[in-house]
Parts: structure tokens; sequence; C-alpha cells
């Protein structure tokens, strides 16, 4: 007995500590010194500071408390009345009705995001058409024929998702009110209204105020339905948090997702202590005693005189709330806006404030994983951008299918200072569509202390010998272009057999566990953590790792290499393009280049800031920069000579590049 | 002679086709206290609220002072009602219960030009009557409490103060006395009838209480499966029963396949007895009604019919037991004490015998041979017919 009831105790706290320990993990390095999550370098408050001077969270930490606050009220009302419904329907319809109600709040968030989103998509398809001909047929109101995912859509998810639960919880409460007392409220002199407002709302209060808390913590929770429906000009606080993760798991992300957890289990508490409470008061005739001054203010507030002053205050209120939403969102909306996609950590945000402090104009600024999925989301409609900036073998492609705008160059001057050298490039012959933004090299990122032998050949990557320490890219071309690359190939080749022997290599090498795993920014928390010991990936990030991991190094192999262009793009549709080219021509300068190149890591394009950053490297850091890594950052001339660029790839090749991927099934 | 107030014409009334009311046509004078009386399930509480404007019936006509109402709101009628389980107001006072129907009245102004301003009523004269309404219920010094804090009665007492304080013509109680136990229901009926007397207004009471209608009723209406059996008073409806549904359900009663000879004679089990009653066919079939203290008991030879005594209960002032009549038994209720298995005869005088039509209740009631199961069964079955009726009504 003793020893099972031991046993008992040790599984239980077993139970906890996986439960828990995890978040108190995450809670004790968010107040961590350093950038580490497994050195502990003393308690600092740093990254609390740094996430209040963060814009992109700051937004999305707007964005969510609007939008949950907003959800909130709008479905607290609606799932009220909706209660009242219920109630008031003969118990079988009733009981259908419950389980209609319960069903969104089992099933899988997956699923409601995606219905809602393909919903959504297929309503604006439908408006676009109806506004057309509305458009056509009269002249006085001009409808709007573009209709995009945004806050709008995010604000009608989250009411949806949010009513089942507020339905849920008042329920209980009408079931248990005494069925005559609305009966006795008309009876004595109420209309229907009359009756909801006096004796209906009181009686059933409690379960309206645990419902709304209920709605409001499940808004500010969410993640995946919000992913779906807001669009590309809203992100809530989850989503900024997912797309910061991607890179990798900073003390920063510690310091919100504390934050988030704190407010979250302080709304749940407050949820617990109501419905204990309520539940204690039920059984009992309690007698509740206010202080004076409360009884004095209910007095007042039940008297005829009291009920002016009372409605005034509800209506004030009221009115306070609509104007400060008309005046937040209008104020969104008279202000121009730029919607940017770029990627992971490719921006000093410095720079986002400046712009719109310069111009007025808002940025919102959101991140995509790769160039394939920017695609698909562009395809998709569901990437409502204005700026993109994609590789260059992707513009080549966009502009094939005719998906990008053409420039007005009068209105970036500052393309002027772009290098000459990476001006009419293969991807846009006539440079009409881009305007360079940042250029790199791709190459081998290795641990020293892993690997006895410095590495020279992309051979590594293939090597049995490091066996489940090679990282590979989780997109077919990088991938690809390492095989090519070794086998001595082009990386642009169209020809089959060359295609397939590259293949045989990779997935031979996958077959014989050569591969720890396949990845994109993954790859920073591996390399940096030591957790692997070899791994291809960008010169930019790999500086970026060595600030966290000095054992690293980083080779363009003999065989040569990659070098890209990521250029920045107006989409041929986009509502805002002149706000759009107000923002390349600003990223364009050379200010904005030098802050984005000791941000980033990754070579400018911009000839001046080429120049003159070792020197704006000293001055801002008191140190000379090391001439190795400002080369591995901007590779010299006879380097690129050995590199090639993505062009685009036939459609027939690239149909074979995505079979051959899925064969080798990641 | 009173007026007449209200009036009910061909009422009928069905929830998603099943019909709850059949062709009601009733009249209520002014001040009249009517009782409407029947068994869970027939009828009674749809018609009070349907008087309430609670619900619209399918067809027919609520006349009230000689205006049809039908379509009129709750709000809107110069009727109040004291609802089962009382419906007070949780979250408010005693004093803000009573006073809720005043602050929702409006009235032209009385000081004003003789235009169509309507006022609130004054804060002085609610509390002035709120006070005077505390005084009539007995509850002075209570206006503060929460409705949770009171006894049962006393939430009774409350509920009515708040009906009445808004002075209607009509006040409608459904089943007011059904949640108090016995003491105190036999109170409140007492303290009901003297409010009545008191404000002087028409009283409609619902109940399936017999004795409760008897005692305080000035007419009776017993309704069965939607429809009304028989109106009278309490005496009218004890003394002469319409049908075997209305003799059994209002007192005890035995009821006798018979034949009406001729007037003034009746026969049953082959033997003809002298009665009061006329007007009936020559030889029609009857239902004829015994009520147990009716009956004397008498030497064997002496009796107009002679039976066995199969059980006997003591119930205090009197003995009821159960005489086997050929196989058809009969409930005697008698102060001499009778044993098991006893021989003996009965009496019955002319009066006691009350001769009725048949009726579509023939035969179902009026034998007591599963006499002990019946008594026990009888309130039980009453309180869980209640609960469906209510979550069938609404």
């Amino acid at each position: 007995m003793k020893k099972n009831s031991a046993f008992n105790r040790i599984f239980t706290a077993l139970v906890f500590l996986f439960l828990y320990a995890p978040i108190l993990l995450l809670i004790v390095f968010s107040f961590n010194k350093g950038n580490s999550n497994t050195v502990w370098a003393g308690f600092s408050l740093d990254w609390y500071q740094k996430l209040f001077r963060d814009r992109l969270i700051m937004q999305s930490v707007y964005t969510t408390l609007l939008v949950s606050l907003l959800a909130t009220a709008i479905a607290t009302a609606a799932g009220t009345f909706a209660a009242i419904g219920f109630y008031s329907l003969r118990r079988r319809k009733r009981a259908a009705l419950t389980t209609v109600n319960n069903i969104p709040m089992m099933n899988a968030d997956i699923v409601t995001g995606v219905a809602m989103c393909l919903f959504f998509v297929a309503f604006f398809t439908l408006w676009s058409d109806f506004a057309v001909w509305f458009n056509g047929v009269q002249h006085v109101i001009e409808l709007p024929t573009r209709l995009t995912l945004g806050f709008g859509t995010l604000l009608i998810a989250h009411v949806t998702f949010n009513i089942p639960y507020v339905i849920l919880s008042v329920s209980p409460k009408l079931r248990q009110m005494d069925k005559n007392l609305v009966d006795a409220a008309m009876d004595l002199g109420c209309t229907w209204m009359q009756a909801f407002w006096k004796v209906i709302l009181p009686e059933i209060k409690p379960g309206i105020v645990s419902g709304a808390l209920t709605a409001f913590t499940m808004s500010v929770d969410d993640f995946i339905i919000s992913y779906f429906t807001a669009g590309s000009s809203s992100s809530t606080l989850a989503m900024t948090i997912y797309g910061m993760t991607k890179k990798r798991v900073t003390p920063e992300i510690n310091a919100i997702s504390t934050l988030l957890f704190v407010t979250v289990l302080l709304l749940l508490v407050i949820v617990n202590i109501r419905e204990a409470r309520l539940e204690r008061r039920g059984g009992q005739a309690a007698v509740r005693r206010r202080g004076p001054l409360a009884q004095r203010v209910s007095r007042t507030l039940s008297t005829p005189k009291g009920q002016w002053l009372r409605r005034g205050t509800a209506a004030a209120l009221a009115a306070a709330f609509v104007i400060s939403v008309t005046v937040l969102t209008s104020a969104t909306n008279a202000q121009s806006v730029v919607n940017v996609c770029s990627w992971g950590e490719y921006i000093d945000e410095e720079l986002i404030t400046q712009f719109e402090e310069e111009t007025g104009i808002i940025v919102n600024y959101q991140t995509a994983e790769s160039n394939e999925a920017l695609y698909s989301l562009l395809k998709s409609g569901a990437g409502d951008y204005d700026v993109i900036v994609p590789s260059d073998y992707m513009i080549s492609q966009l502009i094939e299918e005719d998906m990008l705008a053409e420039l007005d160059y009068g209105n970036i001057p500052n393309f002027d200072l772009i290098d000459q050298r990476f001006k009419n490039l293969p991807y846009d012959p006539e440079n009409k569509y881009t305007v360079p933004y940042a250029w790199g090299t791709v190459g081998i990122i290795y641990n020293t202390a892993m690997v006895d032998e410095p590495i020279t050949s992309w051979g590594a990557m293939f090597d049995t010998k490091y066996a489940g320490n090679v990282l590979m890219f989780r997109n077919s071309r990088d991938a690809m272009a390492t095989a090519l690359l070794y086998l001595g190939y082009s990386l642009n080749t169209t020809d089959e057999g060359e295609l397939r022997e590259a293949f045989q290599l990779l997935a031979d090498a996958k077959k014989n566990g050569v591969y720890q795993s396949f990845v994109m920014d993954e790859i920073y928390q591996k390399m940096e953590g030591g957790n692997a010991a070899i791994g291809a990936y960008y010169a930019g990030d790999y500086l970026t790792m060595l600030e966290n991991n000095e054992d690293l190094a980083f080779v363009i192999p003999d065989e040569g290499s990659n070098w890209f262009m990521d250029a920045m793009c107006v989409l041929k549709d986009a509502p805002h393009k002149e706000e759009a080219e107000a923002w390349i021509n600003f990223i364009a300068s050379t200010d904005a280049n030098l802050a984005n190149m000791d941000y980033i890591w990754y070579a400018s394009p911009n000839e001046e800031a080429l120049e003159q950053y070792p020197a704006y490297y000293e001055e801002l850091y008191e140190e000379e920069l090391d001439p190795a890594i400002y080369e591995i950052m901007a590779a010299p001339q006879e380097i690129l000579d050995r590199c090639e660029s993505y062009l685009v790839l036939p459609p027939e090749t690239r149909m074979l590049y995505n079979t051959l991927w899925t064969e080798l099934g990641i | 002679m009173s007026k007449e107030l209200i009036r009910l014409r061909d009422l009928c009334m069905a929830y998603d086709n099943e019909p709850v009311l059949n062709n009601i046509n009733l009249y209520i004078n002014d001040k009249e206290f009517l009782t409407l009386l029947g068994p869970s399930g027939c009828g009674k509480t749809t018609t009070l609220r349907i008087i309430g404007g609670f619900v619209t019936p399918t067809s027919g006509d609520v006349l009230f002072d000689g205006v049809r109402i039908n379509d009129v709101p709750p709000y809107k009628r110069q009727i109040n009602t004291v609802f089962q389980k009382y419906a007070l107001f949780p979250h408010l006072n005693v004093f803000e219960n009573i006073a809720f129907g005043l602050r929702m009245q409006k009235r032209p102004d009385p000081s004003g030009p003789a235009g169509k301003k309507l006022v609130r009523i004054p804060e002085e004269e609610i509390r002035e009557r709120v006070m005077e309404m505390l005084e009539v219920i007995n509850l002075k010094g209570f206006e503060n409490r929460k409705p949770d804090s009171l006894s049962g009665g006393q939430q009774q007492r409350v509920a009515i103060a708040r009906a009445l304080v808004n002075r209607p013509k009509v006040l409608l109680l459904d089943e007011p006395l059904g949640a108090l136990d016995l003491k105190l229901r036999k109170d409140m009926q007492i303290e009901l009838k003297r409010i009545q007397q008191q404000v002087g207004i028409t009283f409609i009471y619902v109940t399936h209480d017999q004795e409760e209608a008897l005692t305080m009723s000035d007419t009776i209406v017993v309704m069965d499966k939607g429809s009304i059996q028989q109106i009278g008073t309490p005496e009218d409806i004890y003394n002469e029963p319409k049908n075997a549904f209305v003799a059994d359900f209002i007192g005890e009663s035995n009821i006798i396949d018979g034949i009406m000879v001729r007037d003034k004679c009746v026969k049953m089990y082959g033997r003809e007895f002298p009665c009061l009653d006329g007007g009936f066919g020559e030889n029609e079939p009857v239902d004829v009604v015994i009520r147990p203290e009716d009956i004397d008991i008498v030497p064997v030879e002496q009796g107009q019919l002679v039976g066995t005594v199969t059980n006997v209960t003591f119930k205090g002032m009197q003995y009821d037991i159960i005489v086997d009549f050929r196989g058809f038994k009969w409930l005697i209720q008698t102060t001499d004490h009778s044993p098991v298995g006893a021989r003996i005869g009965i009496k019955i005088d002319p009066d006691g015998i009350h001769v009725m039509k048949k009726s579509s209740y023939s035969g179902m009631f009026g034998d007591y041979s599963s006499f002990s199961e019946e008594y026990d069964e009888l309130d039980d079955a009453s309180l869980a017919l209640d609960e469906e009726e209510s979550e069938d009504e609404e």
C-alpha cells in the first residue's frame, strides 16, 4: 500500500513536471541577460524592454486586443440573444440546435480556419462579379470590386467561433431562471424588451460575463483560425510569435509568451473564481451587504432619476466605444498603407518606423517562408501584398506569368545608386520590374568542433561519414543545386538525365541516413546549439549564427556555388502602387542599405553602401570589421565569377523537380 | 346583481395541432371568486394564460368588459397574475418587487392640462402604495429583504402584493398554494379569501385541489381534457355532479350502473330504489352516484342491499370500509365498526341518491376494487402529472 502511494506520488509529480516544466523554463529564460535559451547569464528585463520597443509586436498586440474586444462584444450580444432564442424553443428543437452549436467547438480549428478562408475567397469572387455589374448599371454608388482578407474577415471569423462559447455559458443560466419571470414582468407592464433589460439580463448576467471572458480568452489565444483569415494586412500576436520562431526562439519570444501565458492564466482564474463564487451563492440565501457608498449609488440608480443617470452613462460608454472604434479603424483607413511581404529577420525594423514617420504611410510588414510558399500564397489569392521581395528565379517566373507591375522609375530616384553590376540581370533583362534588395551566396556552414578537417567540397553534403549530422535545404531548388554543383552540372540544367543523377545522389544520401533533417530557418537553432555538424545555407545567415556560436565556419566549395539576388517588385493588381514605390525608393537609399546590411548581414546592391560599410561598422562598433567576414558577407567579384545564379526553369523541368521532390518524400 | 366582466366565447387552443382546449364558453362576473378545477393537463392553466394574455387562442374570443382583447399584450391588460412558484424577481428586494408594476406605469398627468402627456407615478405615491400593500399582507418591515431570504408563505404574499398593488380589475392565481405545506395552505386559503373581500376584485383561481376549490370559490368550473364538465356553486358541484368524472373528482363517490324505471325510481342490482331525480326517459340506463357518507349500515334483514366487508381503515373521525356487493366494491364512511368478513345490510335515503345521464366517463370511476392502491397513488400521480404538464405547455 505504502509503496503504491509513493509510486502514485512520483507519477503525479512527473505528470505535472511534463506539463509545467517547459513553461517554467520559458518564463525563467525570458529574464535571461544573454540571448541563449540554455545558458543562464544573469537576470535582466532587457527582453521585456526590447519587446515593448518592437513595433511589429506592439502592432500585433494592438490588432489582437482590438479584434478580441470587438469580437467578444459582438459575440456576447449575438450569443446571448441566440441562447434566449434556443431557450424559448421546445425541447427537441432545442436539443438539436444545442448539438449544432457544440459542433464548431469540437471541430478542429484547422478545418474551421480553412473552411472560413475558402468561404471568404468564394464570397469575394461572387462579390466582385456583383460589384462590377452593379457599378455598370448605376453610377450613384461606387462599390469596391476587390475585397480581400484582412481585419474585417479576421473579426468575422473570431465572432463566429466565439458565439458558441457564449451560448454555452448563457444557456444554463436561462434554464435555472424561473420560466415565469418574463411573464411576470410583462404582466406588470413591461414590453418584451423592457422585461429583457429589467429581469432576464440581471438573472443571466453571470453567464454573460463568463461567456464574454471565455470568448475573449479564446480570441487572444487563437492562432490557426486567425492564420487563415487575417490575410496579409493584419497579424495577431500569436501569428507574429509564430513568424518569429521560424528563425529561432529568442528570449524576446520567451518574454512575449510569458506575458501571453500570464494574461490567459489571469483570465481563466477570474472565470473560475466567478463560477465558484456563483455556485456557492446559488445554494443559500445570502444577503449581500454593500458599503454605504455602493448602497447609495445603487439606490440612486434605481430611482427614476437614477435611471436617466444610468441610461446616460450607458449611452456615453457606448458612444465612446463606437467613436474610439471608428477613429481607430478610420485612422488606419484614412492613412495610406503599404503591404509588404519579405523574409524573416530580413529588415532593420527601425527603418519601418522611420519610413512611417517620414511619409505617414503605414507599413504592414509580413513574412513568408520561402519563394515557393510565397508563390502559392499569391496564386491562392490569400497573399494580398503590394511589395514582395522574391529571389531572382522566382522573379522571372512571376514576370513570365504577368503577375508583376512595371515600375515607374521616375518615382524611384535611388535606383541610380544601385551598382551597375546588379542592374539588368537575367531575371529582368530590361530592368522594368525590379529594384535589388540584397544579395548573397550559398555555402556550407560547419562546426569546427565537430568536423576534423576543413570542408572544401559539396561532397560533404552526401558523405556517410557525417551521417545524422547534416542539414539539407527543405526546398527543391536549393537541395538539387547542392547535388548538381557536386556533379559539376549547371544549376539551371534542363537535362533530365543530369537531374535524375542529382536526385539519385540526394535520395541515396537520405536513405543512408546522412541527413538529420531537411530545414529552412530551423537551421539557426540546430547549428547554434551544436546539434548538427554540417548544413548548407546562406552566407548572411551564417554571420548571424557566428555571433552565437564561434565554432562555426563558412565555405564556398571549390565546385562553385549559387549566388542570388532578392529584389523588390510590385504586384500587378497592388492597390497601393504609389506607396509601394515610395517604400522601394526609401529602402534603396544608401542610409537604409547601410542599416539593413548591418542588421541582416547580407550584401547590399547599393554601390555607396558596399563601399562605405566597413567604415560605417567601425564608427558604430568602434572596432575594425574583419576583412574575412566582409568577404563572406559581400563576396568579391572573383568569387561571384565562380558562382552561378538561378534562372527560371521551363515548365516541364519545374514539373520534374516537383515529381522528384515528392518522390524524395520529405 | 353583479355584472359580467370577462367572457370566453368558443375558445379553442392547440399546441402543434394537439388540441388543449375545446370550445370553452364561460362568463365571469365582477368581484367573483371563480375557480378553474381539474386534473393536470385539463387545460385550466392554458385558459388562465389566455385570459392573462401570455398565449393567444387558436380560435374564439376573449372579451373584457364587452371588448375583444385577444391581441392585447399582457402589459396592456387590467389583469395581474400570481404565478406558480411566485416568480419574484430574485435581484430585487421586497419593496422593489412590489413597486415593479408601479414603476412601469405611465398615466395622464393629473396636474397638467387634459392632454395626452403621460407621466410616471411619483416616488412618494409609490412608497405609500407599497407600504399599504405590505400592511395588507402583514409583511411590514420586510421591505429590504431579498426574496430568497423569505419563507414560502411570505414569498407567496409578496407575489400577491406585487400583483394587487397595480389595482387590477382581475387577479389571476395559478396554483398559488401548490408549493406550501398543508397547514400553511389552510391558513393561506382563508387569507386569500379575506384579501379578495378586502380589495373587492375578481379572482380567477386555478387548482387541482378540490377541497381548496370548495372552500374559497363562489363559482367552480370543473374541467377535463380541454372541456368544461360543469359550472356551478360548490354546493351544486358536490351535490349535483353532472357526470361520473365530476362526481369522482369532487369528493368520494360510488358510481353504480342503474336503470331509471320512471321518475323518482331507479333500479340497481335488480332492485328499485326511491330517489328525487326525474326527467329521464323510461328505462334509460343511467349512472347513480351515492356518496360514502350517505349510506347507513343496518342489520342484514333490514338492508336494501347486503354485502361483505372486505377492508376497514380507521380514519379518526370515521371508518372507511369497503363492502363487496356482488363483485362491485363500495366505499362507505361510518362511525360504527364492522369487522372484515362481516355481512352487513345498507340503507340509502332518497336524497342520498343522485342520478346522472350516461356519459363518456361512465364505467371509468366509482368502483373501489383497487381501493388501497388508489388512495396512495392519488397524490403522487397528480405531482408527476404536474411536471409533465408544465413542460408540455411551455
